[in-house]
């Protein structure tokens, strides 16, 4: 699979690269909001209305600031795990499965070692988060280098599987509580392996956004020192880019596609983690698609820590913000699932999303001329 | 009982295996498209979408004309319209197949469920629906044990059925579909040949369009009887597995989704036969039987050689 390249000459400098580089997505993210808004308007809404009740309330008060971020940690966390992957040549389109299998196994070591001690026990329980995650994904990268069966259907296979044990773990299993009523749930949290909130409700009120922003800042760096300043990081990007070539060049492919798997799997567990150290304990089906959205993320982001950080904010801040979008203009929420869409779109098809704002643009010019 | 007892009782069951055909019968008529896009050199992992958006205006069209011929076609042309929307961003605009694909699948999801509310509101769809309807064989029907299998199958599996033959018959015996795999193998050289290449991969994206459309209207008119949000759930990536795990072979994927159907039918007819394996992992069968039977059995797969490459003219 090509990564489409940009058909711009590549300015000088790295800011400059920066910048050329989110080009495409901020045009995208323009279209996509000119569409939903013919769509909006085309089904009898008012499309001003819908995107100010979306922006207010997604970044209006300092309250839904912390909530923006909220719903964005999973999303950043998961696509790293896509493009970690991606990175390797090999397209994880099961970092769902694996952010579920982090999600289990961290609230297993937090609810079983509820005597434990605090900060050995958030230890361990992002040990047991990344590892579960890693093992899950690492099945998927053996498989491929063993046998060669195809990482998009193992992973996607595997992902049904992990969501089906959290299913038997929650509803049937070891994981039920005894006094198990209504939603299908794990028991809770120790607080004492809760993650310190950043701002204490002195500042503000319910603010629930935890370290676990600063965990995703970290995986961010992480991500990019081992890909860009590590010899395994080196190994990875050559298989990615030329596997052959890679093992001519005498990089053992095999091992490093195991590694790069565990890795990606390792980020998706610990974005499993992160929304059941928000509500403090584990619910049946608690992911409404990280590991899905991931996927459109890290292609939005094109597969740089910074790029996926910013487009995870963007899609977080549309999640949250659709709520309120919802409520108060009666806009579908669901708007916000097409606009995601067209800015994957747009970012995708650049060739046309450049097309269009040149020809958009001339229009444009030829109209103010008269 | 033991478990070789049980499974021996629910394999002598009609309904396992008329199961499987129920199940494999979306997933053969998006597989089958997925084979003839990715054979003319166009990635193509939009089935979901397409085959979701198929079901929505099925039913829409449905309920809207009370004609279930107007409503499959509608299906089959919204199927179309959307993978043409994929062909003009991969194959004229040279979009990233992949990215293209994906959003295609997100952007059916949420156009579905967004106009699912906008028309019907918490409501959900109006219940009397037409459906498409069973074809029962006359003398097969009476047979025994084959009788209950195939003997009263839906139009839309006996569809999927013939879609099998005919689509290799199409790809590997018509001038037509030996263009389009050389276009995908090599457009360069089929360029040089005369052959359209964009022409091509066009009518091909479109045609698996088209048979997504129709595994979307099978789902909503068919079996469901309606259309909920995301009702697809996944049909279309599994199809997309079942293209892959059957080599980007029109009889291949056919077996696979038959091996999928299978584990989704064997899931239900365990489910409360005393196994005392838990549901939630019986419902994992299909994929536990997926994975093993790709590392163990089928190995390697290798797509078209010019698969996702787009193509630029006269370079």
């Amino acid at each position: 699979m090509s990564v489409a390249t940009a058909p711009l000459e590549a300015p000088r400098g790295r800011i400059l690269r920066f910048f050329a580089a989110g080009i495409t997505p901020v045009l995208a993210v323009v279209l996509a909001i000119i569409v939903g808004g013919l769509l909006v308007l085309a089904t009898g809404g008012n499309p001003i209305v819908a995107y100010q009740q979306m922006i207010v309330g997604a970044v209006g008060t300092p309250f839904d600031i912390s909530e923006t971020l909220i719903s964005s940690i999973p999303l950043i966390l998961a696509a790293y795990a896509v493009s970690f992957a991606f990175r390797c040549g090999l397209f994880n389109i099961g970092a769902e499965g694996q952010l579920y299998m982090g999600a289990v196994a961290s609230t297993w070591v937090a609810t079983t070692l509820s005597t434990w001690p605090g900060p050995p026990l958030i230890a361990l329980a992002m040990i047991a988060a990344m590892a579960a995650g890693a093992a899950w994904a690492a099945i998927a990268g053996f498989l491929k280098a063993r046998t060669g069966a195809h990482e998009v259907i193992t992973t996607m296979m595997l992902s049904y599987v992990a969501i089906d044990i959290s299913h038997w773990l929650l509803e049937a299993g070891p994981m039920t509580p005894a006094n198990a009523y209504g939603t299908p749930e794990s028991g809770p949290i120790p607080t004492q392996a809760y993650f310190p909130v950043i701002l204490p409700s002195s500042i503000l009120a319910n603010a629930r956004l935890n370290i676990s922003l600063f965990i995703t800042i970290l995986a961010g760096v992480v991500f990019a020192w081992i890909l860009w300043r590590t010899p395994l990081g080196y190994e990875i990007r050559a298989v990615g880019l030329n596997a052959k070539a890679a093992a001519y060049g005498g990089i053992g492919v095999a091992s490093r596609m195991v590694i790069a798997m565990a890795i990606a799997g390792a980020f998706a567990g610990l974005a499993g983690m992160a929304p059941v150290w928000v509500q403090h304990r584990l619910y049946d089906s608690f992911s409404p698609g990280y590991g899905y959205e991931a996927i459109a993320i890290a292609l939005v982001g094109k597969n740089s820590a910074i790029g996926i950080f910013l487009a995870g904010l963007l899609y977080g801040a549309m999640i949250h913000g659709s709520v309120a979008m919802q409520a108060n203009a009666n806009i579908s929420g669901y708007l916000v699932e097409i606009l995601q869409a067209l800015v994957l779109f747009f970012v995708g098809a650049e060739m046309l999303t450049r097309w269009i704002i040149r020809r958009g643009g001339l229009r444009a010019v030829l109209e103010a001329a008269g | 009982m033991n478990l070789i007892g049980i499974l021996a009782g629910v394999f002598a069951r009609p309904d396992l295996w008329a199961g499987t055909l129920r199940f494999a019968t979306p997933l053969t008529l998006a597989a089958l498209g997925g084979v003839i896009s990715e054979r003319s050199g166009v990635v193509n992992i939009a089935m979901e979408g397409m085959m979701l958006v198929g079901a929505f205006f099925a039913v829409l069209a449905a309920a809207a004309t009370g004609n279930v011929l107007v409503a499959t076609l509608v299906s089959v042309a919204c199927g179309g319209l959307i993978a043409s929307v994929h062909g003009v961003a991969s194959i004229q605009f040279r979009a990233n197949q992949i990215v293209s694909g994906m959003a295609i699948n997100l952007l059916a999801l949420g156009l579905t469920s967004f106009l699912l509310f906008h028309f019907y509101s918490l409501s959900g769809t109006p219940p009397n629906i037409p459906a498409l309807p069973d074809i029962t064989l006359p003398v097969i029907s009476t047979m025994p044990f084959v009788g209950k299998v195939i003997g009263t199958m839906n139009i839309a599996t006996w569809l999927a059925l013939l879609a099998v033959p005919v689509t290799w018959w199409f790809l590997f015996r018509t001038t037509l579909g030996l263009r389009i795999r050389a276009v995908g193998e090599h457009p360069r050289a089929a360029d040089t040949l005369g052959v359209n290449v964009f022409q091509m991969r066009y009518l091909c994206v479109i045609l698996s369009g088209l048979l997504s459309g129709l595994g979307g209207a099978y789902l909503a008119l068919g079996v469901a009887h309606s259309f909920t949000d995301n009702m697809t759930s996944g049909a279309g990536f599994i199809a997309l597995a079942a293209m892959i795990f059957g080599k980007w072979h029109p009889v291949g994927a056919f077996l696979a989704c038959l091996l999928f159907g299978f584990g989704s039918s064997l899931g239900i007819n365990l489910q409360g036969s005393g196994t005392g394996i838990p549901d939630q992992l019986i419902s994992a069968t299909p994929y536990i039987l997926t994975v093993i039977a790709l590392a163990g059995l089928v190995g390697r797969s290798t797509a078209p050689a010019a698969d996702g490459t787009p193509y630029e003219v006269g370079e």
